[in-house]
C-alpha cells in the first residue's frame, strides 16, 4: 500500500512515485538487516553469558561414588538407632564425641581440642593437668579461651575423620540428570578395571552431591577434596572488599570532587585528566608489580603492621591483607574517579549557580546540593569498580596471597587467601573432585559479586527517591 | 589605532565618540560619583581574548528598577553576571576596570566574591530550584550565611520571604514538598523567595520571564514593581514590552564590529524609562525600539 500524493514535477530533484516506491523497498531491507545484526549481537552475548553460567553450574552438582571408611549406617546402627529412620547428623552431639573418641588417634584428639574444645566442663582427649599447662604457656592454644563446639562442626568433623569419604568418581549435572545408570555402568567397568585400587565395587555407593553447599561454605581449606571449604577465602574476599572500599571510595571521590568541582582547564589538569583515563586501562598485573615492589616491600613496616606495635610485627612481611586491598583499591581507583566524575557532571551546572548567586562557598555548595544529587551515580560506579577489582587474582598472585592457608583473616595485618586465588589454585589440581570444588567456589565468587551489585541497585534507588 | 584606514576601525572609533556622550547621559541624573548602589567604571568583559562587552559606565539606582536590553550577543547578560561577580565561575573570563558597591570596588583583591553574591543576589532565566522541599529551598540560603536564628524563626523567616515573592498563599500547605512540584512560574517565584531570605541588597534577574507563559509573567512583573520598595533591582530582558513596563531606567546595549572582527557589546543609550522608549537620542536606540532590528 502506498500513501497517495500528488505527482511530483520533475524539477524538484526528489524521486517519482516508482522510483521513491523501490527507494523505500530498499531503505526497508537495509532497516530490517540492521535490526537483525543488533539482535544477532545480543544473542552472542545471551548465548556466551548462559554458557559460562552452565559451564560452573554443571560442575557444582551432579552424582558421585563415594567410598566411606565407616558407613554413616553402619556407625547408626552401632549407637543403638534404627538406620532406616535414623541419619548420622541427627544423632546426639554426646555420641557423636562418642565416635570421635573411638576412633580417632589420641594425638589428633588432643589437636582438635587444643583448637577448640568439646565441652565446657570437661575435657575429652586431654588431661586437666596438661590442658591447664599448656594453657598457661606463653602460647595458650585458641582452645584455652575459645568457646565449645557445636553439633555442625562436631559432625563435620565425624564425617571427615570417622567416616572419611572418599569420592572416587564424579559425573556433573546434566548427564547425572539424564543418564545416571551410564554413571552406575561407568564406575562398575572402572572397579572391574581395578582403577579404583583396593576399593571393591560393594563399598562403594553412589549419591548425589552438591558440591557447593553450607558446610563448603563454612569450613576452612583443607588438602582433602571432601571436606575442604571456602571459609578462610570468603573472609580473606570480605577484608579485601572492606579496605578496597575504604581506601577507594574516600580517594577517588574527593579525586573526583576536587577534578570537576574546583580544577580550572589548565594544561596540568588536562594532563592528569588523561592520565587517569588511561590508568582505567593499565591491566591488573602492572597493578600487582606496583603492589609487590610499593606496598609489599618499601612499605613492609606499615603492610606488615611493625609501625604500629613496640616488639613483635602482626605479620613476618608485607604480605597481608592489607597490601592487597591498597593494590586492588589502587586498580579500582581510576575507575571510581572516571565514574564519580561522570555522577557529578551530570549534575546541571544551574544548580551550583544557584547555590553560589545566595553567597555559599564552593564547598557548601557541592556539599548540599551537588553530592546529594550525585551521590546514587556515585555509588553505583564505586561498587561496580570494586566488584571488577574482588574478582582480579593476577594482581593479588604478585602480592602474595597464601595459596594454602587454614586459619582465618582476623584483621589487616593477616596472611589470606581469596576466593579468585583458591578458584585459580583448585583448578590447577589433577583430581577431578578440585575441579568441581572450583566451580562450586565460583558460584560463591558469582554470589558475591551479586550481592555487591545488588547493593549498588538498592542504594541508587533508594538514593534516587529521596531527591 | 595607527592605522587609520580600516571601515571597521572607524567604526570604533565613532562608538568610542559615543561612548563619552553616553556616559554623561547615564550618569548625570544621579551625579558622577554616587547616589547609585552600584556604579560600574569602564567596565570591560573578555572571556579569553574575546571581549565581550567594552567599556561599560553605568550607574544603577537603589529602590528602582532598572532594565537591561539589547539584541542577542551584546553583553547585557555579561554586564548582568559580573556585577555579583558570578562571571568567575567562567574560567576564562576576565573583568577590567572597576564595579563599586557603595563605593567598594568588588574586584578589588580583598574582596570575596563570596560576600558580594550574598549581598547582590541573582535569579536566572530558567527557575532553578534545588531538588529539595520547598522549605529547605529558601531555608538553605539563609543556614549557609550562618542564620543564627531558632527553629521557629527560620519558619518566619521562610513564610516571610515566600509572602515577599507572592508565594506563601500557593505553597503553605505544602512547604514540605519538592521544589519541582511547581509550575515553572511559581518555581521561578521560589527562586525570587529564595534569594530574598538572605537578604540581599540588590537582585539581579537574567532574563526572569523568558522561560514563562504570560499570566506567569505578569506575576513576576507585578512581584518586581512590589519589591523594588526593598531592594533594588537590575534585570536583563529581551522583552521590551516588559522593560517599558517595569522599570525605571532602562540601558540600551548594541553589538559593534572592533578591530579585530570580534564582536563586542558595547552600552550605546542610558535614560529613564519613558524617555529612552519615546525620544531615544541614538539612532541605534530608535532603530531597535521600533524593531528594525534585533
Amino acid at each position: 500500500m502506498t500513501v497517495e500524493a500528488p505527482e511530483r514535477k520533475a524539477t524538484d530533484h526528489f524521486p517519482n512515485r516508482e522510483e521513491y516506491q523501490s527507494l523505500l523497498n530498499r531503505r526497508s531491507r537495509w532497516a530490517r538487516l540492521f535490526q537483525l545484526g543488533c539482535l544477532l549481537a545480543l544473542s552472542i552475548a545471551v548465548v556466551a553469558l548462559a554458557t559460562l553460567l552452565y559451564t560452573i553450574v554443571n560442575d557444582s552438582f551432579g552424582l558421585v561414588a563415594v567410598v566411606n571408611e565407616n558407613e554413616p549406617e553402619t556407625l547408626v546402627a552401632g549407637l543403638g538407632y534404627d538406620p532406616e529412620t535414623t541419619a548420622l547428623v541427627d544423632v546426639e552431639y554426646d555420641e557423636l564425641v562418642g565416635l570421635l573418641e573411638t576412633s580417632v588417634a589420641s594425638g589428633v584428639g588432643r589437636r582438635l581440642e587444643r583448637e577448640q574444645r568439646f565441652y565446657e566442663d570437661r575435657l575429652v582427649f586431654e588431661s586437666e593437668q596438661v590442658w591447664s599447662e599448656v594453657c598457661s604457656s606463653a602460647e595458650p592454644p585458641a582452645g584455652c579461651t575459645a568457646g565449645p563446639r557445636d553439633h555442625a562442626t562436631v559432625y563435620a568433623l565425624v564425617l571427615e575423620r570417622v567416616v572419611v569419604p572418599d569420592v572416587i568418581a564424579a559425573y556433573e549435572l546434566v548427564p547425572s540428570l539424564v543418564n545416571p545408570e551410564a554413571f552406575e555402568a561407568e564406575v562398575a567397568a572402572g572397579f572391574e578395571a581395578g582403577r579404583f585400587g583396593e576399593h571393591t565395587a560393594d563399598e562403594a555407593s553412589i549419591e548425589w552431591r552438591s558440591w557447593f553447599n553450607l558446610t563448603f561454605l563454612r569450613t576452612p581449606q583443607s588438602a582433602t577434596p571432601e571436606v575442604a571449604g571456602i571459609r578462610t577465602a570468603i573472609l580473606g574476599s570480605a577484608w579485601l572488599i572492606l579496605i578496597t572500599l575504604l581506601f577507594a571510595v574516600p580517594v577517588g571521590v574527593g579525586a573526583a570532587i576536587y577534578l570537576v568541582e574546583y580544577a580550572k582547564p589548565t594544561r596540568l589538569n588536562d594532563f592528569i585528566q588523561t592520565n587517569i583515563n588511561n590508568l582505567a586501562g593499565v591491566p591488573s598485573i602492572i597493578y600487582g608489580m606496583l603492589g609487590l615492589a610499593v606496598l609489599v616491600r618499601v612499605f613492609e613496616p606499615f603492610t606488615s603492621g611493625a609501625i604500629f606495635t613496640d616488639g613483635v610485627p602482626p605479620a613476618e612481611n608485607g604480605r597481608t591483607v592489607l597490601s592487597a586491598g591498597l593494590t586492588l583499591g589502587l586498580l579500582a581507583l581510576p575507575v571510581v574517579i572516571i565514574s564519580a566524575q561522570e555522577a557529578l557532571k551530570a549534575v546541571p551546572d544551574s544548580l551550583r549557580q544557584a547555590g553560589l548567586a545566595l553567597g555559599a562557598t564552593r564547598w557548601q555548595t557541592v556539599r548540599s546540593q551537588i553530592l546529594p544529587i550525585a551521590l546514587p551515580g556515585m555509588l553505583t560506579g564505586t561498587i561496580l569498580a570494586i566488584a571488577r577489582a574482588i574478582g582480579e587474582t593476577a594482581p593479588l598472585i604478585l602480592v602474595g596471597a597464601a595459596s594454602f592457608i587454614t586459619s582465618d583473616p582476623t584483621g589487616p595485618f593477616s596472611k589470606f587467601t581469596a576466593l579468585p586465588i583458591q578458584i585459580f589454585q583448585w583448578t590447577s589440581f589433577p583430581q577431578v573432585e578440585f575441579q568441581k570444588l572450583a566451580a562450586a567456589a565460583s558460584i560463591a565468587l558469582l554470589l558475591l559479586l551479586l550481592t555487591l551489585n545488588a547493593a549498588a541497585v538498592i542504594l541508587r534507588n533508594k538514593y534516587s527517591r529521596r531527591a | 589605532m595607527t592605522r587609520q584606514t580600516s571601515i571597521k576601525e572607524a567604526l570604533t572609533m565613532e562608538t568610542d565618540q559615543d561612548q563619552e556622550t553616553i556616559v554623561d547621559l547615564g550618569a548625570a541624573p544621579d551625579g558622577p560619583a554616587g547616589g547609585g548602589v552600584i556604579e560600574t567604571r569602564r567596565m570591560s568583559v573578555y572571556y579569553g581574548d574575546f571581549k565581550a562587552v567594552a567599556d561599560v559606565s553605568l550607574n544603577f539606582a537603589s529602590n528602582q528598577i532598572t532594565a537591561l536590553i539589547g539584541p542577542s550577543g551584546c553583553g547585557k547578560s555579561t554586564v548582568l553576571r559580573s556585577l555579583n561577580r558570578m562571571n568567575d565561575l567562567i574560567a576564562t573570563a576576565r573583568t577590567e576596570g572597576e564595579v563599586m558597591y557603595h563605593g567598594e570596588n568588588i574586584y578589588a583583591d580583598d574582596i570575596d566574591p563570596v560576600e558580594v553574591r550574598r549581598t547582590i543576589g541573582m535569579v536566572f532565566q530558567k527557575p532553578n530550584p534545588f531538588p529539595k522541599t520547598i522549605y529547605e529551598n529558601i531555608a538553605w540560603g539563609a543556614k549557609v550565611n550562618g542564620f543564627k536564628g531558632s527553629k521557629s524563626d527560620m519558619g518566619d523567616l521562610v513564610q516571610e520571604a515566600l509572602e515577599s515573592a507572592a508565594l506563601w498563599d500557593e505553597v503553605k500547605d505544602k512547604l514540605q514538598e519538592s521544589g519541582y512540584s511547581l509550575s515553572g512560574g511559581q518555581q521561578q517565584r521560589l527562586c525570587i523567595a529564595r534569594a530574598i531570605a538572605t537578604k540581599p541588597d540588590v537582585i539581579l534577574m537574567d532574563e526572569p520571564c523568558s522561560a514563562l507563559d504570560p499570566i506567569a509573567t505578569l506575576r513576576i512583573e507585578e512581584l518586581m514593581l512590589e519589591l523594588k520598595e526593598a531592594y533594588s533591582i537590575i534585570i536583563v530582558t529581551h522583552n521590551m514590552q516588559q522593560a517599558a513596563r517595569v522599570s525605571d531606567k532602562t540601558a540600551f546595549f548594541n553589538v559593534k564590529l572592533n578591530e579585530k572582527g570580534m564582536r563586542t557589546g558595547r552600552l550605546v543609550e542610558f535614560s529613564p524609562t519613558d524617555q529612552l522608549f519615546t525620544s531615544p537620542t541614538e539612532k541605534d536606540t530608535e532603530d531597535y525600539i521600533t524593531g528594525r532590528f534585533g
